[in-house]
């Protein structure tokens, strides 16, 4: 079951034209957005889809207030597309859609989707950093900061993050039934998990909770670098959006990582730089607390020096 | 210090069904934000109780939900009461707001009250 990752994640909600904003002001590109929705995309073409909540036409809402109605993956084939059918379809019903999909339902009532994967190609240099002694450094005269750069894309979707009452049992089926691997594991909250077609630490991670919080507690997609993570982070909280913890650099996973308050009662993240692992990679177990998932915290600063706007101590004055 | 008022803004600035935040963290974060409901004006702390301190608007002045009738944590979707502060969805469930007492004057100025048992 070569699944490659997610390929997008549908959200269905009452007001399109703020969360349109939103998912544009953090780097989506709008593809066939009207005022009853659209897609969302990142430049390899994985997206957020919005929907009307009214929509008939969507899985049901899971309850709890949740707006996320589905997660799509994405497959390397048709045989890949087969292999799930037949695997799902020994205990559940498994639908095909018009679009070549297949739709089913996961054993935590998440409804899933999944198609062979439209990812464009893409080769784009990351950020690259002119670390002393390093084979591989930026162009001469290339700067690493361009305070005037157009809006920042991101470059694919990466990863979901669920709430569910059981997190073994999650963690069962997507292993057992959908080809997973546990890369490691927060005890007493949950496992991140890769799918077999893909080397990204996770794309999907499961936080044991109560029934009534079951939904999503975030999703987010991959930047370049941590430059752009920093940047358009900045620049979205300039446009009055609010940051909830960030931006910092996770251990397991190491990868950067701003968290964001959304319109979709779920946060959204910007994350870039994450760990590659195959089969060889043992799974690391930790007890959750703040100081096994954050390796440094930053933080935002509006004055860092006297100044204009600045009181006459700047911000020594107490 | 006690029931020293600072002034928030006029009743007529915020729209029935809306909120505004108020005095800036270096987060981005407003401290307090007051919603218009049924003509009336509730203030409370930007700080959701399923989290100690977490900010709770989408963006700047934006606590409520799409319905306008609830006030919104969108960190993880909770519902609050707009007139009690108690959660009525979401992690924090039975949980409540803590409340700012606000006042309006007669020219229609809304006040925040300090006092001892509201920072």
């Amino acid at each position: 079951m070569n699944i490659v990752g997610l390929e997008s994640i549908v959200f269905a909600v009452e007001d399109i034209a703020s969360c349109a904003t939103f998912l544009t002001d953090y780097g989506l590109i709008p593809v066939d957005v009207t005022d009853k929705g659209g897609r969302f995309e990142a430049l390899d073409g994985t997206c957020v889809v919005l929907a009307e909540a009214s929509n008939q036409s969507l899985p049901p809402s899971v309850g709890n207030g949740c707006m996320m109605r589905k997660t799509v993956m994405g497959v390397a084939n048709e045989q890949d597309l087969e292999a799930i059918r037949t695997e799902l379809s020994k205990d559940r019903d498994v639908t095909s859609l018009a679009d070549g999909s297949i739709e089913s339902i996961d054993d935590m009532g998440f409804v899933i989707g999944f198609q062979v994967t439209k990812r464009k190609t893409m080769s784009l240099t990351g950020e690259i950093s002119n670390a002393p002694g390093s084979p591989l450094q930026r162009p001469v005269n290339q700067n690493a900061v361009n305070v005037n750069a157009e809006q920042i894309h991101p470059r694919t979707l990466s990863h979901i993050v669920y709430f569910v009452s059981d997190p073994a049992k999650a963690e069962a089926f997507y292993v057992e039934r959908l080809g997973f691997r546990c890369t490691d594991r927060f005890e007493g909250m949950g496992p991140f998990l890769q799918p077999a077609g893909t080397l990204d630490h996770h794309t999907h991670f499961f936080i044991g909770a109560p029934e009534f919080m079951k939904g999503v507690e975030h999703f987010t997609f991959h930047f370049a670098g941590p430059t752009e993570v920093m940047q358009n982070g900045s620049r979205f909280i300039e446009k009055g959006y609010q940051a909830f913890w960030g931006p910092g650099r996770h251990i397991f996973g190491s990868n950067w990582f701003w968290y964001f308050n959304s319109p979709f009662a779920c946060h959204i993240e910007m994350d870039a730089d994450m760990d590659l692992h195959d089969k060889t990679w043992q799974a690391r177990t930790a007890p959750i607390s703040a100081d096994n998932s954050q390796a440094f915290l930053l933080r935002y600063r509006n004055k860092w020096a006297p100044g204009q706007d600045s009181t006459p101590k700047g911000d020594y004055e107490e | 210090m006690d029931n020293q008022a600072k002034w928030l803004c006029q009743l007529s600035d915020i729209e029935e069904g809306q909120s505004k935040g108020f005095f800036l963290n270096d987060d981005g974060n407003d401290q307090i934000f007051i919603v218009k409901h049924a003509g009336q004006v509730y203030g409370w702390k930007n700080a959701c109780p399923h989290i100690d301190g977490a900010p709770m608007a989408w963006r700047k002045d934006a606590y409520m939900d799409a319905s306008k009738q609830y006030i919104a944590c969108h960190a993880h979707g909770a519902l609050f009461e707009p007139v009690s502060g108690f959660c009525i969805q979401g992690p924090c469930k039975g949980k409540r707001l803590e409340k700012v007492v606000t006042e309006i004057d007669q020219m229609g100025n809304v006040w925040l009250i300090h006092s001892n048992k509201n920072k």
